[in-house]
């Protein structure tokens, strides 16, 4: 557990080394300024957060004041935390108390690698320091008492056993509680928390609400609490630093590479293939970068790896900057199931499925997932609903009975949302229409043939089909149409269809519907929905 | 080996260089054919340019580029790449799964890659035909993008051959530009034959179908009416239209080869 208490001005300060002390951070509360963070300067002259803006400028006159941007101080905290994965896989902001200031890392199965958690605390705590942080930390065998202990006795690893003891005289608020809890505690006398650690839990629950048990719970190991990592957490990886930083694209794929080479070695020993890779780069200035691409199926081959993130940094373009370069870069591999060695050379099939699900990975990581598609039947008669897109790679299994029906015509191309169409004599009530204007085209029909009727899905009757709005003669050029269909959630006449092939003249077939039926509330409309060959 | 068995053999050989020197498209290819229903079906490994005159025919360009395409699946080629731009999706509508049982395709065997922009299209057409599993690419091109010029339809050309895998590229216009697609076909829509049954409704898909440049089989530059049925492409006889090269299966008269004048696949 880290607790920066000066980040946001230390950060503002860093960035932008113009900026003079001491320095407080400002922002409207009810129509007042008050101070939301104060630097060191600033709180020896006495400031505080939470003061009056007026105040405080007359206290200090030389005070330097700026409105909080809590969005950039947030998103540059995000950044900063994904950093210190560089330390431990797993690391959190802890959303609940503010998103900016506390970094929770799970220093679990990692301390060795600093020389124990003594030195890894100290390690961290240096490294921030070095940088012109105010920073406290703590260890702790629970994310409470971790907070409890960098806040309130900070700089120190709390053995399991010696819980009880350091938190007991620590004040009330070590325990993350609200300030109105924490002022009806002090009220009743209970200042510490071993004090509270005693009472009946009922009348404080009854009193302070059942969050101030949990608290306690969580801080006690009574209760486990898991931080929500802020990057996957993969328990394969492999990883390279650098003395000197590196930038080069060129040079981090080769790297990427290299890795590639070591985790299949690690993935095939234990007969694993993997779906997912992240390649994490940690630049000198305390952000990361992740390229995540995915595989259709379980892989552990080098080569292939390599040439999906040489593609996914295609897509990347100009939002690549190595900024002052990268010293570590990381690469994991998620989602691993069982994959057997296959035996490549004399006897192998020539299996053009693998071969497919290859160059589908490949376009997937340059074009995006969901540019690589494939149908996938869905149980409804609705045809824009009948037939859904989705990604090759995201595959899900079919449903044997979505299969479509091949007695009933459909269409060879469809449109993805049906486009409204002005017809000429339509026969009433269920004929086909002798003609129609599509795009201020005008066709005439030789031969027709329908309906086929395809009413409403009534147990789907809060979803309006998509259908593209009709342009009303007398609306002007740039203005939004309306949405046509301004009829109830569900209206059985007014959205059953008729679907028609009709053929014009051309020899042009073309699947064309009226919505609503002659003699309803809103009239019907027709629509144009696809193109047979 | 006797005298005359040997000038047999010179003879025979001269007739087959002259054959291929008439047909330089499948010289360098070596891709045999077959006859569908009156009409010669190209092999795989070629690309070819389907022309309509509008884009409101893109529903006959799509059906007969599948048709083609579909005779080219078997063994390990098992899909079928169709590529279409992210914006003309609702310009010109997506291949509809359940209407590709029509065609004899199964809608398993069909992956739409939907590139955002022409270089990436290309890109993902070429990567497709490098791929050993892919029977065919079925790119849709609108307009005349600058980029798809003789030297990109040379490169696609070129993966075809090396790959096996044929490449077709639907285009919309009158215009043409030089390119070094093997084969050029124009496709029109044409009016569907009565069914037995209901005299107003249309029957199968037709079109015609028109060899601009290139040649399959023995036929160069051959014009056909064709009708879908469920063994796929069957020619009709037409009176008149064109002239039906498939009349011609003896080897071509030289004043023909003559007339082609076109011993360069790739000159457009």
């Amino acid at each position: 557990m880290l607790y920066l208490p000066d980040w946001a001005t230390d950060y503002l300060k860093r960035a932008d080394r113009g900026l003079g002390t001491p320095l407080a951070l400002y922002e409207r509360i009810k129509g007042g300024m008050r101070l939301a963070a104060v630097d060191r300067e600033a709180v020896a002259a006495g400031l505080s957060p939470g003061q009056n803006l007026a105040d405080a400028r007359a206290l200090v006159p030389s005070l330097h004041t700026r409105q909080i941007d809590r969005p950039l101080l947030e998103a540059a905290f995000a950044d900063f935390a994904d950093w210190h994965s560089n330390a431990s896989p797993l690391v959190a902001v802890l959303p609940d108390q503010g998103l900016f200031g506390d970094l929770v890392l799970d220093v679990t199965g990692v301390s060795h690698l600093f020389g124990g958690e003594e030195a890894m605390l100290r390690a961290l705590l240096g490294r921030l320091a070095g940088i012109g942080y105010r920073v406290q930390g703590a260890v702790a065998s629970t994310v409470g008492a971790a907070w409890a202990v960098a806040h309130f006795a900070p700089n120190q690893v709390v053995a399991p056993a010696d819980t009880e003891a350091i938190l007991a005289p620590l004040p009330i608020g070590a325990l993350r509680l609200s300030p109105l809890q924490i002022a009806g505690l002090n009220g009743m006398g209970l200042k510490q928390v071993g004090q509270v650690r005693g009472r009946e839990r009922k009348a404080l629950q009854a009193r302070f609400g059942l969050s101030l048990l949990t608290r306690l719970d969580q801080a006690f190991g009574m209760l486990e609490e898991r931080p929500v990592p802020r990057l996957p957490v993969a328990e394969r990886y492999a990883e390279r630093r650098f003395a000197d930083p590196i930038g080069l694209m060129d040079d981090v794929l080769m790297c990427a590479h290299d890795l590639a080479v070591q985790i299949g070695l690690r993935l095939e020993s234990e007969g694993l293939g993997a779906q997912s890779f992240h390649l994490f780069l940690y630049r000198v200035d305390h952000k990361v970068m992740c390229l995540s691409v995915n595989s259709a199926r379980a892989t552990r081959e080098p080569a292939h790896i390599a040439r999906l993130f040489a593609h996914r940094s295609e897509r990347l373009g100009g939002d690549y900057d190595a900024g002052f370069g990268i010293d570590t870069i990381r690469l994991a591999a998620g989602s691993v199931s069982p994959l057997d060695a296959v035996q490549v050379g004399a006897f192998a099939a020539p299996d053009g499925a693998q071969d497919l699900d290859r160059l589908y990975d490949r376009m997937a990581s340059r074009l995006g997932t969901l540019a690589v598609l494939r149908t996938k039947f869905s149980n409804t008669h609705i045809p824009e609903r009948a037939v859904q897109l989705e990604p090759v790679i995201a595959r899900t299994p079919d449903d044997p009975q979505a299969a479509p029906d091949p007695g009933r015509p459909r269409p060879l191309r469809l449109l993805p949302m049906p486009e409204p169409i002005a017809v000429t004599a339509a026969q009433v009530p269920d004929g086909p229409p002798a003609g129609m204007i599509w795009r201020r085209v005008g066709y005439q029909f030789i031969k027709a043939s329908g309906p086929e009727r395809l009413a409403a899905e009534w147990w789907r009757s809060g979803q309006r089909l998509q259908l593209v709005p009709p342009v009303k003669p007398d609306s002007k050029p740039g203005e939004v149409p309306p949405y046509l269909p301004q009829l109830p959630r569900f209206d059985p006449e007014a959205q059953t269809r008729d679907y028609f092939i009709a053929e014009d003249d051309g020899g042009r077939r073309f699947w064309l519907f009226r919505q609503g039926l002659y003699g309803g509330a809103a009239g019907p409309s027709w629509y144009l929905h696809g193109f047979f060959s | 080996m006797s005298d005359l068995a040997r000038q047999n053999r010179l003879a025979a050989l001269r007739t087959r260089i002259a054959d291929i020197e008439r047909r330089p498209a499948l010289a360098e290819l070596g891709q045999t054919e077959a006859m569908a229903g009156g009409f010669p079906l190209a092999g795989a490994g070629l690309s070819h340019e389907i022309f309509a005159d509008e884009r409101r025919n893109s529903g006959a360009v799509l059906g007969f580029a599948l048709g083609q395409a579909r005779s080219l699946l078997g063994g390990a080629r098992q899909a079928v790449v169709y590529l279409q731009m992210l914006a003309e999706a609702q310009e010109m509508g997506l291949p509809y799964g359940s209407g590709l049982q029509v065609f004899g395709l199964d809608a398993a065997a069909l992956v739409l890659i939907r590139p955002a922009n022409m270089v990436e299209l290309l890109w993902a057409a070429e990567e497709a035909l490098g791929c050993r599993a892919v029977a065919a690419v079925v790119a849709e091109v609108a307009g005349q993008p600058k980029i798809l010029d003789f030297t990109a339809s040379r490169r696609l050309s070129m993966r075809a051959q090396s790959g096996g895998a044929s490449v077709f590229l639907l285009r919309y216009g009158r215009w043409r530009e030089s390119s070094a697609a093997h084969l050029r076909w124009h496709v029109a829509p044409v009016l569907s034959a009565p069914t037995p049954f209901d005299a107003r409704a249309p029957g199968a898909s037709r079109w015609s179908a028109r060899l601009e440049k290139g040649a399959v089989g023995q036929s160069h530059r051959g014009e056909w009416m064709l009708e879908w049925t469920e063994n796929g492409f069957q020619a009709q006889q037409t009176a008149g239209a064109g002239w039906d090269a498939n009349a011609h299966d003896a080897p071509l008269p030289d004043a023909l080869s003559a007339r082609l004048g076109h011993r360069l696949p790739q000159a457009g």
